[in-house]
């Protein structure tokens, strides 16, 4: 049997089946049995609960037992993020993310809870953030430990434009962890569907980490449907707003791209306020998808576009916003803002760009800014829900571009 | 190393649900005889103990019952209408469950339904509660959600499971690629493939033992091995012999695990006399030794999610405001009192 692992886990926990004493277990009534006097069940209990744990549960207990659950980063309406360590090394920090009921889904286990866990079993790599155990609590609530990431996120470092400073190299080096998170994602043949500056988190030694798994989901087979209905407004695709059922890595792929010009202009790039507007200013901003340019388009459930017709913009046009990461910098934002999915660049292929061996070479990770106070705002992003805007922050992004005036 | 090898040792397929045989079955005596323990003590401390006490099922026995559960659980997939790969998906579900659980402890005929539901929600498909409970006679929505945490733990929260399926239309891209056969002989193989797929890995341990290529390969070598041997050699071309021969080992072994339980079972599996009697008898001794506190997962739910609200609140409330007011709460009371007491005892003042 050349071919069969042997995995330790569950053969480890055996060896020891029920040895800790567990807090559902009543007095044991093997013994008290065989001298004859058995023990009576406390008879509130007895008849519905249990009076030891069973196996699987057993092992649950020894995920739960292996973390301390310190203080609250962060309350939401979807779950409740702490502070933990690993109680074998109390210098080893994690997050704890907390999984609340939810009272208005009747149908058992949120989908965004299934589908973080799904995928962030599966993936490891240093670009995304590491799931390192599941468990449930005694109120079966689900505990997600993940990797705890204590220095903010990418959104923090955009928008402080008072107090934090970055060039190109800086850009270059945060694009690529990004961009090697998400050809991970592919190569293992899932879809992110939300990248967002405030979804890419910070370590400590300042790698990037794509978080936030909620919406995402395994590549679909051809004859599958998905919904349309994915990636927060400001970084979905046109295809997504069109509302096409069928699509692929490259909506992942356009979020990138508008990650990487706000991270050149420091505020979102296209900023639409309903769909709609979303779609106008992406006419305006990239170019009006028309049958020319994007065989097909037109055919999409929920194609819609103004009569006015903006041509698809030249290379002067992003020269002129987004120079400074220079004309292979360029060259790779407009491959990724391509408006026909089929012709957009793919993760794999980003990674093989020239930029990345351009001078500046990108920034080593720890001389990358950084800034203080991430603590309060890991707690935010973690127990956000998947795939919508924060209130406040529509509000809050002061310089609107005006694509009419640029003409 | 084939990359993609190392990948596949990264899934929790291969960390988590995979193993030797025999720690298989260590595993399933283990679980048999705890559940045994378990049951026993809890009868006995039950008022009055049953004399004697009832004959529990051995593992030989859970299995057999898990097999004939895995394919009432296949029929009402079908049933439902759903994709290939949720009803494989929802069967290795309940397989893997019932490797750290007791068919004694939890009642397969009701975890098979909370599988078809939960199966649907790890692929990404949300069937609506409802249909379950119109599918199967005396069913609740209650009963299908009372057992979603139980069957989590029970695989260990590793809901993402690597099906053959799609390896099929690969090896089958390249068998025509190859085009040493005719396309008739290359669809004949793959419809058989296909449906021994369907059936034959999802009844059997192969899952815990082999990786879905392999499995997909010992399934096409049931229909017919010539193509296999074919696609092998290309695959192996410039390698060492003993590589190639591993691989065909492996493949195999996983065929003859595959023909215990082959396609033409799955038409009489319901009709077969024997089979039915046999199973009747184990049916009626699990109804005698089952666990009585988890048989009813409604019940069982509920007293946990009891237990968890009412504890919390019965202990902390006293200590939170020991907290808040810095533990001294008595203390200063009782200081207050005592001033009162000191200044003459009583609490409107001395007389006039």
């Amino acid at each position: 049997m050349a071919v069969s692992p042997v995995v330790t886990h569950p053969a480890d926990a055996l060896q020891n089946p029920r040895a800790v004493s567990s807090p559902l277990k009543n007095a044991s009534s093997a013994q008290a049995s065989t001298n004859g006097t058995p023990t009576t069940v406390p008879a509130t209990s007895a008849a519905t609960l249990p009076t030891s744990l069973d196996l699987a549960e057993q092992l649950n207990e020894d995920e739960k037992r292996k973390y301390v659950k310190g203080k609250k980063l962060g309350e939401g309406t979807y779950a409740n993020v702490y502070l933990g360590f690993l109680k074998s090394d109390p210098s080893k920090a994690v997050a704890i993310k907390k999984i609340k009921v939810q009272k208005e889904y009747t149908e058992g286990m949120a989908p965004d809870a299934v589908r973080e866990i799904k995928h962030l079993q599966e993936l490891s790599h240093p670009n995304i953030i590491t799931l390192h155990s599941v468990f449930s609590s005694k109120d079966q609530n689900l505990n997600l430990v993940l990797e705890y990431l204590p220095l903010g996120d990418l959104e923090m470092l955009i928008r402080d434009t008072d107090s934090v400073r970055y060039g190109a190299a800086d850009i270059k080096a945060w694009m690529g962890m990004l961009t090697r998170a998400v050809w991970f994602c592919h190569e293992n043949f899932v879809l992110h569907r939300d990248i967002k500056p405030n979804n890419l988190l910070i370590a400590a030694d300042r790698e990037v980490k794509l978080a936030d798994f909620g919406l995402a989901r395994s590549f679909s087979d051809p004859y599958k449907p998905m919904t349309s209905n994915v990636i927060t407004r400001w970084y979905r695709p046109p295809e997504l707003l069109f509302g096409a059922k069928h699509y692929s890595g490259a909506v992942d792929v356009w979020s990138v791209g508008l990650v990487f010009a706000e991270l050149v202009i420091r505020t979102p790039y296209i900023a639409g306020n309903t769909e709609m507007h979303q779609i106008q200013l992406i006419c305006q901003a990239v170019g009006t998808p028309t049958e020319e340019n994007w065989p097909g388009v037109t055919k999409l459930p929920e194609y819609t576009v103004d009569k006015e017709v903006h041509p698809v913009r030249g290379r002067d046009h992003y020269m002129s916003m987004f120079g400074t990461v220079g004309y292979e910098g360029v060259d790779l934002l407009m491959k990724t803002l391509t408006l026909d999915p089929k012709k957009r660049i793919t993760a794999r292929d980003m990674l093989k760009h020239e930029w990345w061996h351009k001078d500046p070479k990108p920034t080593r990770k720890q001389d990358l800014p950084k800034k203080s106070g991430g603590q309060e705002k890991v707690g935010a992003d973690l127990k956000r829900r998947p795939g919508v805007l924060d209130e406040d922050r529509g509000s809050k992004v002061s310089r609107k571009l005006d694509f009419g005036a640029a003409k | 190393m084939a990359t993609e090898d190392a990948r596949y040792r990264q899934s929790s397929q291969y960390r988590l649900w995979s193993f030797t045989p025999s720690d298989l079955a260590t595993l399933r005596e283990k679980t048999n005889t705890l559940a045994r323990t378990h049951i026993s003590d809890r009868l006995l401390a039950s008022e009055p103990p049953p004399d004697p006490l009832p004959a529990f099922l051995t593992p030989a026995e859970e299995y057999t019952l898990l097999t004939y559960f895995t394919y009432e659980l296949l029929r009402a997939a079908a049933f439902c209408q759903l994709p290939t790969d949720i009803q494989a998906t929802a069967a290795i579900f309940l397989r893997r469950f019932y490797v750290t659980n007791s068919v004694m402890t939890y009642p397969p005929q009701e975890l098979l339904k909370t599988c078809l539901f939960f199966g649907c929600k790890a692929e990404g498909y949300f069937m609506r509660l409802q249909k379950i409970v119109d599918t199967f006679p005396k069913t609740t929505g209650e009963m299908v959600l009372a057992a979603e945490y139980v069957l989590c733990q029970g695989i260990r929260f590793a809901f993402d499971v690597r099906h053959p399926f799609r390896a099929l239309e690969g090896a089958v891209m390249e068998l025509r690629r190859l085009g040493d056969f005719a396309d008739d002989r290359i669809n004949e193989a793959h419809r058989r493939t296909r449906d021994i797929l369907k059936f034959s890995p999802l009844v059997t341990d192969v899952y815990f033992h082999y990786t879905p290529s392999q499995i997909m390969f010992a399934a096409l070598a049931i229909a017919d091995e010539e193509l296999v041997r074919r696609v092998l050699r290309e695959a192996f071309s410039g390698q060492a012999e003993d590589a190639k021969d591993k691989a065909w080992g492996a493949i195999q072994d996983c065929k003859t695990m595959l023909e215990k339980e082959p396609l033409e079972k799955l038409a009489n599996y319901g009709s077969d006399r024997e089979n039915k009697k046999a199973l009747k008898v184990l049916k009626d001794k699990l109804a005698k030794c089952r666990d009585p506190d988890r048989a009813d997962l409604v019940a069982l739910q509920k007293a946990r999610r009891e237990q968890a609200s009412q504890k919390p609140k019965a202990t902390p409330s006293l200590k939170a405001d020991e907290e808040v007011f810095g533990g001294r709460i008595g203390q200063e009371r009782e200081s207050k009192r005592r001033k009162v007491a000191l200044d003459g005892g009583d609490l409107f003042g001395p007389p006039l």
